[in-house]
């Protein structure tokens, strides 16, 4: 009796509880849009859901409203053609929990997915079984390339670590002591990242790699503490490659060190970016976390509405590159990603 | 809940897809709607696919095929089914809830107890990493004779192991179970992403026997993959016997009811606690094998931050946090209203931290309704 009448109370709450809550976002999270005419002989909705790694994170909430503003264009130009965006990411990394998504919204009748990989290793199955039920699979910034989907958006991670190293010669005129700051030395993106570096190093002569300095967890303290010991250790360090931006996510984190050497990250996040606008930092090189979401989208309803898929599974962007001179051009794109968060 | 889902998902119907591949020596050609034949055609603009094998031709039309894929020469033919009453859905939030309840069901007779185990995502994550390193030796093609007794004893066995850290502990030095399973949080977590770099420099491990995953946790049954439910069920029966019909059962009960009467009574409660807790370590241990099994792999973040949900499951249960009342069906049925919130928040394409909200909204109401309640069963009294 206790148990049911506690159930009976919970479950009135949750349904009142989402149900209000429900009447809230909805609208907010697809981007229909009705054609008011059309020459088709059958009208189609295409709803695809767009699965990051984690809630919160700027990059991936760019993705959405890259994902919503693609679903809201197709639908107004592709004719009797609507494409709705489900938006379901887990509030911090869990591939379990990205692995239960992909199943629930297969068996909720999904056109497609477009997905950030946690742990492709944990990805694999569900992801094979979307598919061999006719569900329209693309992942983005991170891959699963034994999965069976369609094709992969994203940078080459270990272009990535080259182009960095590509910033930063010339700002140390082909000559210094470099170091590499790396996040978890596990991690299959970032051992990319710092093997190219690495790598473009070598063609460079006067270039000598210190050391690569991980750290975990990956939080910005910890990266800002890491950064400054070896700095302190190293005081002929005269030049930084930053395969993640993570102690830039912090106010200061450069005292000490940015007057001493040149510094060069991925990812030009706002907070990042301020770094550059004060010349602390001298390029940073962002992905396409805009197109993350756009792009997924478009080739996503490419192969539902046409049967096309693109010529090479794996979809390479450019890099962003920003400076000072172009960070408050930079600046204003993350207001019009950001607009709805 | 369930039935307004039913309801909405009846309004707002999905489309269920059979593949029908197409013949290699079949040609296949898209009809528009005056039946002019066409190689491509966009997707609105067909009103048919015709088929033509040996000089047989069969038609199929755009209402019952959603739509043919050429490079894998698939026609993907639909029917319409409820949203969220199809059985596919209901098999994944029962599937889903499986991870927890298995867990929760431990986790009710630790809070009987009046205790709290904060360490079982850690001991899941722990249990999986050392699970698939055992099952990743075995290499992909091992028995199922070996790879079950392999993959369930290894992740029950440090499961096992961890839960009697705990109530080792916590009743060796008198130390409330909040702080050493605090503790043992971060020092299993550590110790998870420690193995997983030492020994394979990865964050996840692969590669685990087939007949596992396919051939035992991941086997389909009528489409759908039920193991890890009859794990549920088999815990859940399981528990409910030994709270219920057990002295076992009887002294969780009297130790959480009051500690100091059931010392005078002469029940041993320091070896009652170390074996709660150490059936609650295996039995994280065991969900971790089945996620092993069903996801085949195993990554060092697993289970983080589990510990909420499998505590939630249990209040939302029944249980009193107080100690001395819960059952194991209640938090089973905790672990599953959980699912069914996560479940509809995708069915409505709900942006997920609104889960969050409700889900936290939900155990707090529990908890007032269970405290307001005892209130007025005591003034009656």
């Amino acid at each position: 009796m206790t148990i049911s009448r506690t159930l009976l109370a919970t479950t009135a709450m949750t349904l009142i509880g989402s149900t209000s809550l429900i009447g809230c976002s909805k609208s907010a999270e697809t981007g229909e849009s009705e054609s008011t005419t059309s020459n088709s002989t059958n009208d189609v909705t295409y709803t695809i859901a767009v699965i990051a790694k984690s809630n919160s994170n700027p990059p991936f909430l760019a993705a959405k409203t890259g994902a919503l503003d693609a679903a809201a264009r197709l639908s107004k130009e592709l004719d009797g053609v609507t494409v709705k965006v489900n938006w379901q990411t887990p509030p911090q990394e869990d591939a379990q929990l990205q692995a239960q998504y992909v199943e629930q919204l297969v068996a909720s009748g999904i056109n497609g997915i477009a997905i950030s990989v946690s742990d492709a290793n944990t990805l694999n199955g569900a992801i094979q079984d979307a598919v061999s039920k006719g569900v329209v699979v693309v992942t983005f910034d991170s891959d699963a390339p034994d999965s069976g989907r369609m094709a992969y958006y994203g940078v080459d991670d270990k272009e990535a670590g080259r182009e960095l190293m590509r910033q930063l010669a010339p700002l140390l005129d082909g000559h210094g002591t470099v170091a590499v700051l790396t996040g978890n030395p596990a991690a299959a993106n970032l051992s990319a990242r710092v093997a190219g570096v690495v790598e473009e190093a070598d063609n460079f002569e006067g270039i000598n790699i210190k050391q690569v300095f991980s750290f975990m967890p990956e939080t910005a303290t910890e990266a800002v503490a890491k950064m400054q010991q070896a700095q302190i250790a190293n005081p002929d360090i005269n030049g930084w490659a930053l395969v993640g931006g993570w102690p830039l996510y912090t106010d200061n984190a450069l005292d000490g060190i940015y007057e001493n050497a040149k510094v060069v990250s991925m990812d030009p996040l706002p907070l990042p970016i301020a770094y550059a606008q004060k010349g602390q930092v001298q390029v940073l090189v962002g992905q396409p976390y805009y197109g993350w979401g756009e792009k997924s989208v478009e080739m996503i309803v490419d192969k539902l509405n046409l049967d096309i898929k693109p010529a090479s599974e794996l979809v390479f962007a450019e890099f962003d590159i920003v400076t000072k001179d172009n960070a408050d051009e930079y600046l204003k794109k993350w207001d019009a990603w950001l607009k709805d968060d | 809940m369930m039935a307004a889902l039913t309801v909405y998902g009846m309004l707002s119907p999905i489309e269920q897809k059979t593949p029908i591949v197409v013949d290699a020596n079949a040609t296949i050609v898209l009809l528009d709607s005056s039946g002019q034949e066409h190689e491509h055609l966009v997707r609105t603009q067909i009103a048919g696919y015709r088929v033509t094998l040996d000089g047989q031709v069969t038609d199929y039309t755009s209402e019952t095929i959603e739509r043919y894929e050429s490079d894998s020469r698939t026609l993907w033919e639909f029917h319409s089914a409820n949203r969220f009453l199809n059985k596919a859905n209901l098999v994944q939030i029962a599937k889903n809830a499986s991870f927890f309840a298995i867990m929760a069901v431990g986790m009710t007779g630790v809070i009987i107890l009046a205790g709290i185990d904060l360490s079982v995502g850690s001991i899941y994550g722990l249990s999986a990493i050392v699970g698939a390193m055992a099952m990743n030796a075995l290499g992909t093609d091992a028995s199922l004779l070996v790879s079950i007794p392999v993959g369930i004893g290894v992740c029950v066995g440090v499961g096992a192991l961890c839960g009697l850290a705990n109530g080792s502990m916590s009743v060796g030095f008198n130390v409330h179970p909040f702080v050493i399973t605090l503790g043992m949080m971060a020092t299993l977590r550590g110790l998870t992403v420690f193995l997983s770099q030492h020994f394979y420099g990865k964050q996840s491990i692969g590669n685990l026997p087939q007949s596992f995953q396919k051939g035992f946790i991941k086997a389909e049954f009528m489409g759908v993959y039920p193991v890890p439910i009859v794990f549920m069920i088999l815990v859940t029966i399981a528990g409910w016997f030994v709270l219920s019909r057990t002295v076992l059962g009887r002294r969780i009960m009297a130790i959480g009811g009051n500690e100091t009467a059931a010392k005078y009574a002469g029940i041993p409660v320091g070896r009652v606690k170390i074996f709660v807790y150490t059936i609650t370590g295996a039995l994280a241990g065991l969900s971790a094998a089945i996620y092993i099994g069903y996801l085949g792999s195993a990554e060092t973040n697993a289970g983080n931050a589990y510990e909420l949900q499998v505590i939630a499951a249990t209040v939302i249960g029944g249980a009193s946090l107080m100690g001395g009342r819960g059952t194991a069906l209640g938090a089973v049925l905790g672990a599953i209203i959980i699912q069914l919130i996560g479940n509809a928040m995708v069915i409505l394409n709900v942006d997920p931290s609104v889960n969050q909200i409700v889900m936290g909204a939900a155990i707090v109401l529990a908890v007032i309704i269970d405290q307001t309640k005892q209130k007025l069963a005591r003034r009656k009294a």
